[in-house]
């Protein structure tokens, strides 16, 4: 709490707060405004949305540009492999993160694994772009394969795979980047966690006989739930607004189409579109905003 | 717990001194002596326009017809070349400049926003453009060419009919470059005692021969991160041009036939046929969709090469020489008009006029007029439409070109180049659906769904 | 202790390191590959694997050489003074091994070039064969010294933005005037607005400035939000922090429409703001939880000795939270260096390196040698930021996240 000693007038609270919040107003809230109304025009942000319809096909009125967002068959597309990144990459990036934390804690050499590991956050996505690059490029001719994954399928005698234009796999392999990326940014919050547990409780377990893995399952994993939820809520918003990835490595197309891709598309072409887009990124992340908002007033009550 | 942090920066520093190395290792000219260069330099130029003609200039100079234009008149043009591309345009420009003592005034934009902000206030005399888009945007502000002196003889009359609108001929091309055409290399053709196909069904059974000799026709490449596609789009274009004719391209364009037409279907059978196919191109589906376009071109003129052909716009004879610098052209590299097709694709600039003053004549009449051709060819700035032209290439290449423009019966722009973004990202798409495996009308649904909503106005 | 039982904890720990240091080994490799590839050659980079480069070169050809040409020419291939096979002029001619097939089906003195053996009559076996023996020929002309195998072209030529034929460094040598339009050939080329020394400039224009106005706005709202009473100051705490949420590319297309009509496009002052706001809501939240740390009773006790919230402010929130600011600092210059959509749509006359990455894929694409070398002069600087100031990074992370 604020000590009560500190007295000071109406406004002088509000001359420290002017700068960043006429900042905010203007970058974020303003134009978050300004989004809304021109997802309801048409392309060239000039009309309603309702005169980009053409006659003889579904029209939704005011909404039309909303009825792209949502069945658009690009839109489907983008939709379905942003559940996927959540669903797949997600979870997975929190457990490695989770795996290296413990297995860090227990080596000497813990530093120079967690640098290993977290290294590539300091990286650029267009960095990474080029280095997933010469791991993933596929030669399909009689030439040799430049790309370490297919000259090691070639080498054991396999067929060299497409990983980014074939459907089956591209999505997979945009995420094996994806993970490679933020699996340090996991590790680095989880590792902080489990070093504030108790010694203490840790060692009770062993001495009552539980083994590594109970000790984990039992004590460890219970007690930095808390921030295990904080990584994956943080990982999940990272994830909606994945674009980096996409738009570096195979521009969205081949079926890898996401969300925020789409809509960097259509800012130069659709502005009616693009900010549909936009608002429905925002109405998705709403969610877990509010489950973070409440997290945090639970903390500040706790205070 | 230090050593890694020893480590990088072991490996930092290191990258840092290779830096530097390479920095250094550029052979160091003084750099004091390029500075009066550059400060005396103005007064230097200015004075051999005034006084001085050179000798040769005043041989040539009979040749131009300066329209009553006074020395030191003011013209201000617009155009999107720059760097070397605009170091050729001024070249081209000096013969004019030196006869008529007109001062030049350039602006190099390729924004289309600040032409339009400039047409609406104080639009340049003479404008440069990639598309005839202004000729419908500014009908009434620009002037008609035949007035000012062009020379409509020069240019065949497809090319008239490109620039007219209204009745009125408002855009005469400039410059060209040809995309309807395949590049192979002569020698490895005489190996195999393979001749270059005069029509499309000579191409049809060339390309059967070649696979039934073990030979892979084709090489095909996608590759070209955000534009990845546009290559099979040209291929399907003149596939299209060969099949069905310029009109029916220009239909496309302009939405009047949808992008599911039977004739489009047609089109994408004939290439799926070949680009999805290991025999008849380099990988099959997945070399075309995952090689990048420059390795598609490299791969006909390797060694040994791994196709016999690739479908490429003119600039390919450059990269082939940019990676096989021991190649020659003629021999080693060489290309052939797309067999049969009636009409060939390319890109041009166009010349349209927004004043008629005396310099704004002069120099409309310099360009389309004999000389001008025979300067444009000698510059060797791609090709000139201006009939004269031909011949006067010292350049092979930019000679042979040359034919097969004049030879074209027809000119389409590249369709990917001047279709709206939405329908050309879709045309791409379903181009990649289509040689990956999907049902064609299926692919081609999805595409003319964009051409309707994008050509709607 | 028992003397087992260090030596059991080693072999019970086997798995452990065993699993630990294969994933180190998974995360360093693509990265390790693209180092490699940055000092490879050109052609070497299109046609074989960075990995090759730990494996000896082959000499190809020989066993070909042997069969066909050696008994003739010679082991040397100097044996035929007028067909020296190892002179580089001979080989001008024969570039390709189709070339030197339509000479060899040329008859020598009224009898086949080649008969003991005589070439395979397939021509494409033909042309393996020949374009072997080329190679071999070639590395005879000269004389057996390899290729480089590790240069510096990549970077000299990224540096400078060179998109030309051959590469920077040969063509100042030679001085291939075409090529040279945009180059002085001495130290001012590293300024070339296309190349990656100006983007590097650019960069730090923009990074410096973005990184510290948004920790110094962030700190005066913090310092309110903790030392002062307001009404609704929870309210707008908890709106101020949620923004964090709004995805940057919401706010694109409205920002970049007002910039266009107060001409501020392409300004280094219109994304500092930009990034400004949005670096913001997360420097409120951390300099926030920060200073509520800090012992209340400095600030009481400095209070009562007559230092106003300003002096206080300045004397000692600040001072005092140095920690959270170099933390946030670096956390906010590394996100600044490495962003691409930002730049590239609001600073596109100024590339940073990112930006300048991409441009300097050749319009037509290809140039991935130079990309190499352009991604790792962009990473230099973020990595040393990185390892020398990890501990507050990872602090500028936890800090948000765990409380305490």
């Amino acid at each position: 709490m604020v000590p009560t000693i500190m007295k000071q007038g109406r406004i002088a609270p509000f001359l420290y707060l002017l700068p960043a919040m006429a900042v905010i107003t203007i970058f974020i809230v303003y134009p978050m405004i300004e989004t809304v109304r021109l997802s309801f025009t048409n392309r060239y942000g000039t009309g309603t949305a309702a005169s980009s319809c053409l006659p003889g096909n579904p029209c939704w009125g005011i909404f039309e540009n909303y009825r792209y967002a949502l069945t658009n068959p690009e839109m489907l597309t983008a939709l379905r492999n942003n559940a996927l990144w959540l669903l797949l990459m997600v979870p997975v990036t929190v457990a490695l993160g989770l795996v290296v934390a413990i297995l860090a804690d227990r080596v000497r050499y813990e530093s120079l694994a967690k640098a290993v590991i977290f290294m590539p956050m300091a990286i650029s996505f267009i960095g990474a772009g080029i280095i997933w690059r010469f791991m993933y490029n596929i030669e399909s001719g009689g030439g040799a394969q430049t790309g370490l994954l297919n000259a090691i399928l070639v080498g054991l005698g396999l067929q060299p795979v497409a990983w980014l234009s074939n459907p089956a796999v591209n999505n997979l392999a945009l995420m094996a980047v994806g993970t490679w990326l933020w699996a340090g940014f996991c590790m680095t919050i989880l590792s902080a966690a489990i070093k504030g547990l108790s010694v203490e409780i840790i060692e009770a377990a062993h001495v009552d006989g539980a083994n590594g893995w109970q000790t984990f399952r039992n004590i460890t994993v219970p007690m930095i739930w808390p921030t295990i939820l904080v990584v994956t809520t943080t990982m999940v918003i990272n994830i909606l607004k994945i674009f980096d990835i996409v738009f570096v490595m195979t521009g969205g197309n081949f079926g890898t189409e996401v969300i925020a891709n789409r809509m960097f598309k259509l800012i130069v072409t659709d502005l009616g579109r693009s900010t549909a887009i936009a608002v429905l990124l925002v109405v998705l992340t709403i969610p877990v905003m509010y489950y973070n908002m409440r997290r945090f007033r639970e903390e500040e009550a706790m205070r | 717990m230090k050593n890694k942090n020893k480590i990088w920066l072991i490996i930092s520093v290191l990258v840092i001194f290779a830096m530097t190395l390479a920095a250094c290792g550029a052979p160091a000219t003084p750099a004091p002596t390029q500075a009066p260069v550059t400060t005396e330099a103005p007064a230097e130029t200015q004075a051999p326009v005034a006084t001085e003609a050179p000798a040769e200039t005043q041989a040539l100079a009979p040749v131009i017809d300066c329209m009553g234009a006074a020395a030191g008149d003011q013209l201000n043009v617009m155009y999107q070349w720059s760097g070397a591309e605009e170091e050729k345009i001024n070249a081209i420009f000096k013969p004019f400049i030196d006869a008529c003592g007109v001062q030049i005034v350039a602006e190099s934009t390729r924004d289309a926003a600040v032409l339009d902000t400039k047409a609406k206030s104080t639009p340049p005399d003479v404008l440069f453009w990639p598309t005839t888009a202004p000729m419908t945007l500014y009908t009434a502000q620009l002037k008609d060419l035949g007035s000012l002196g062009a020379d409509a003889g020069s240019y065949a009359s497809f090319w008239q009919a490109l620039g007219t609108t209204g009745g009125q001929w408002l855009a005469a091309p400039v410059k060209a470059d040809i995309k309807s055409i395949i590049w192979y290399s002569p020698v490895q053709f005489e190996t195999f005692g393979y001749s270059v196909p005069a029509t499309f069904d000579e191409l049809d059974s060339l390309v059967d021969r070649m696979a039934a000799d073990g030979n892979i026709p084709w090489s095909m490449g996608f590759g070209s991160d955000a534009a990845t596609g546009w290559t099979g789009s040209d291929f399907i274009q003149d596939l299209l041009l060969t099949q069905q004719g310029p009109d029916y391209v220009m239909g496309l364009i302009d939405g009047s036939i949808p992008y599911d037409d039977a004739g489009v279907v047609e089109a994408y059978q004939t290439y799926v046929k070949w680009a999805a196919d290991p025999k008849y191109t380099v990988g099959g589906a997945e070399g075309t969709v995952n090689t990048p376009f420059l390795d598609a071109i490299y791969k006909v003129f390797s060694d040994p090469p791994e196709a016999m052909m690739v479908k490429q716009s003119g600039f390919a004879g450059g990269e082939i020489v940019k990676q096989y610098p021991s190649l020659q052209y003629g021999t080693d590299f060489d290309f052939f008009a797309f067999p049969g097709a009636k009409g060939m694709q390319g890109g041009a600039d166009y010349m349209m006029a927004f004043s008629d003053t005396p310099a704004v004549k002069a120099l409309v009449t310099y360009l389309t007029s004999a000389y001008g051709a025979q300067v444009w060819a000698e510059t060797g700035f791609d090709l000139s439409p201006n009939k004269n032209a031909v011949g006067k290439y010292t350049d092979a290449q930019l000679s042979k070109k040359a034919e097969a423009l004049a030879n074209a019966s027809g000119f389409t722009p590249d369709l990917g180049d001047t279709i709206p973004a939405p329908f050309g990202e879709a045309e791409w798409k379903a181009i990649i659906a289509a040689v990956q495996g999907e049902d064609i009308p299926k692919a081609l649904a999805a595409a003319a769904a964009a051409q309707a909503e994008a050509l709607k106005q | 202790m028992k003397p087992f039982s260090s030596l059991n904890r080693i072999f019970s720990n086997i798995p452990i390191h065993a699993a630990l240091i294969l994933l180190c080994l998974l995360w360093i490799v693509p990265t390790l590959g693209l180092f490699v590839t940055s000092f490879r050659p050109r052609e070497d980079v299109r046609t074989s694997g960075w990995w090759t480069v730990f494996q000896p070169r082959q000499v190809v050809g020989e066993t070909e050489y042997d069969t066909y040409c050696a008994s003739c020419h010679g082991a040397d291939g100097k044996e035929i003074s007028a067909a020296d096979l190892s002179s580089p002029e001979l080989l001008v001619d024969y570039p390709r091994s189709n070339r030197l097939l339509t000479a060899l089906r040329k008859d020598i003195d009224g009898k086949p070039h080649l008969s003991d053996p005589a070439l395979p009559s397939n021509p494409n076996k033909a042309l393996d064969t020949l374009s072997k023996i080329l190679d071999y020929m070639r590395s005879l002309s000269s004389g057996g010294t390899a290729k480089e195998r590790f240069t510096l072209r990549n970077y000299a030529d990224a540096l400078v933005g060179y998109k030309g034929t051959q590469d920077y460094l040969t063509d100042c040598q030679q001085g291939v005037a075409s090529a040279l339009a945009k180059f002085q050939c001495n130290s001012s080329d590293l300024l070339n607005p296309e190349g990656m020394g100006r983007a590097l400039l650019n960069t730090i224009m923009v990074a410096v400035p973005a990184t510290i106005l948004p920790i110094l706005l962030a700190a005066f709202a913090a310092y309110a939000f903790t030392w002062m009473d307001f009404k609704g100051r929870q309210l707008l705490f908890i709106i101020l922090v949620g923004l964090q949420i709004v995805p940057l590319q919401m706010t694109l297309v409205p920002i970049a429409r007002l910039y266009a009509q107060l001409g501020m496009q392409s300004t280094f002052y219109g994304i500092w703001l930009f990034h400004t706001a949005f670096g913001l809501p997360y420097a409120i939240f951390l300099m926030s939880n920060f200073l509520r740390g800090l012992p209340r009773e400095l600030f009481e006790s400095a209070y009562i000795d007559g230092a106003n919230h300003w002096i206080s402010f300045w004397n000692m929130a600040l001072p005092l939270a140095l920690p959270a600011i170099a933390a946030l600092g670096i956390f906010q210059f590394l996100w600044l260096w490495n962003d691409f959509l930002v730049a590239k749509i609001f600073l596109t006359t100024q590339p940073v390196l990112t930006v300048q990455i991409t441009n300097l894929i050749d319009p037509r694409g290809g140039n991935w040698h130079i990309l190499t070398g352009a991604a790792f002069l962009s990473f230099i600087i973020p990595m040393l930021v990185f390892f020398a100031f990890q501990r507050y990074f990872v602090r500028g992370l936890t800090a948000g996240a765990v409380k305490g």
